[in-house]
């Protein structure tokens, strides 16, 4: 089997064919990140790790060989979800009052999710990475491109409100 | 603590797969070939206007050349300007002429 890397490299020089396989190798793992950090949301999910295969493929020339393609395909995809709950914000406060609420496709582990759902957006992602997928705080910060005190501090405080 | 914690572990054995990977697959790669292709024609067109606005510019400047240097000609008429004028001008008929008649024996 052939690895990340190597699948990036040759998708890079031979086109675009080989990301296929990238794309069925993590579908579910990012399709299972999507649902945790948009609580069960089957539809926003999948869109989430759509954006994220395309914005990868766009940005794939950047990619660091030197670290891993899960990781960096993480860190895409959390701000594809950033992205994407800002946008429904901004369309909920300009259409709140002429349309009519829409009931999202809602599956998964309801524990879980009524668990996180008093945690801001930033707090839910920090936890979610670290305590579902078992991250390393310093993991974490790189993805994300932040300072390890800054996701440790958030963290801290994600588990003070669920104590 | 222990119910957050169970709650946890409830959640990380539980596994999340996409409704038709195939498909999901098939479909993010079309829709990746779509933008390359939107991006590589754009980049083309872009290139062909760069071109087209350098060839412009490159063709316009000898013809205002040419006109200045016409203008300068009529605006102080000599003899032999027009003479010259009226031998390339009629020089450039004629060979219009031929080249017309040959184009219509060939037709016919």
């Amino acid at each position: 089997m052939e690895t990340d890397e190597e699948l990036v490299r040759r998708t890079l020089s031979e086109g675009s064919h080989h990301f296929g396989v990238l794309i069925q190798r993590y579908a579910d793992y990012l399709f299972g990140l999507g649902m945790r950090l948009t609580s069960g949301n089957t539809e926003l999910a999948e869109d989430i790790s759509q954006q994220a295969f395309m914005k990868s493929f766009t940005y794939l020339k950047s990619f660091n060989s030197q670290k891993k393609f899960k990781h960096w395909l993480t860190g895409i995809t959390v701000n594809c979800y950033k992205d994407l709950i800002q946008k429904e914000n901004q369309h909920l406060s300009l259409n709140a009052k002429d349309e009519p609420s829409y009931t999202p496709h809602l599956e998964g582990n309801i524990d879980f999710f009524n668990l996180i759902k008093p945690l801001t957006e930033d707090e839910k992602i920090l936890f979610t990475l670290k305590y579902v997928y078992e991250y390393q705080i310093n993991e974490i910060a790189d993805l994300l491109n932040l300072k390890s005190g800054t996701v440790k501090s958030k963290i801290s405080r994600a588990l003070e409100k669920l104590k | 603590m222990n119910q957050l914690e169970a709650i946890i572990e409830k959640e990380k054995e539980t596994s999340y797969s996409q409704r038709n990977k195939e498909l999901f697959s098939f479909y993010t790669l079309t829709l990746i070939n779509q933008e390359q292709a939107s991006k590589r024609l754009k980049r083309k067109l872009w290139v062909s206007l760069l071109l087209i606005t350098g060839g412009i510019f490159l063709l316009l400047s000898p013809i205002n050349k040419m006109m200045n240097y016409f203008i300068l000609i009529l605006s102080n008429p000599s003899t032999v300007d027009i003479f010259t004028m009226a031998a390339v001008s009629y020089g450039f008929l004629f060979v219009l002429i031929v080249f017309l008649k040959k184009r219509i024996s060939i037709l016919s």
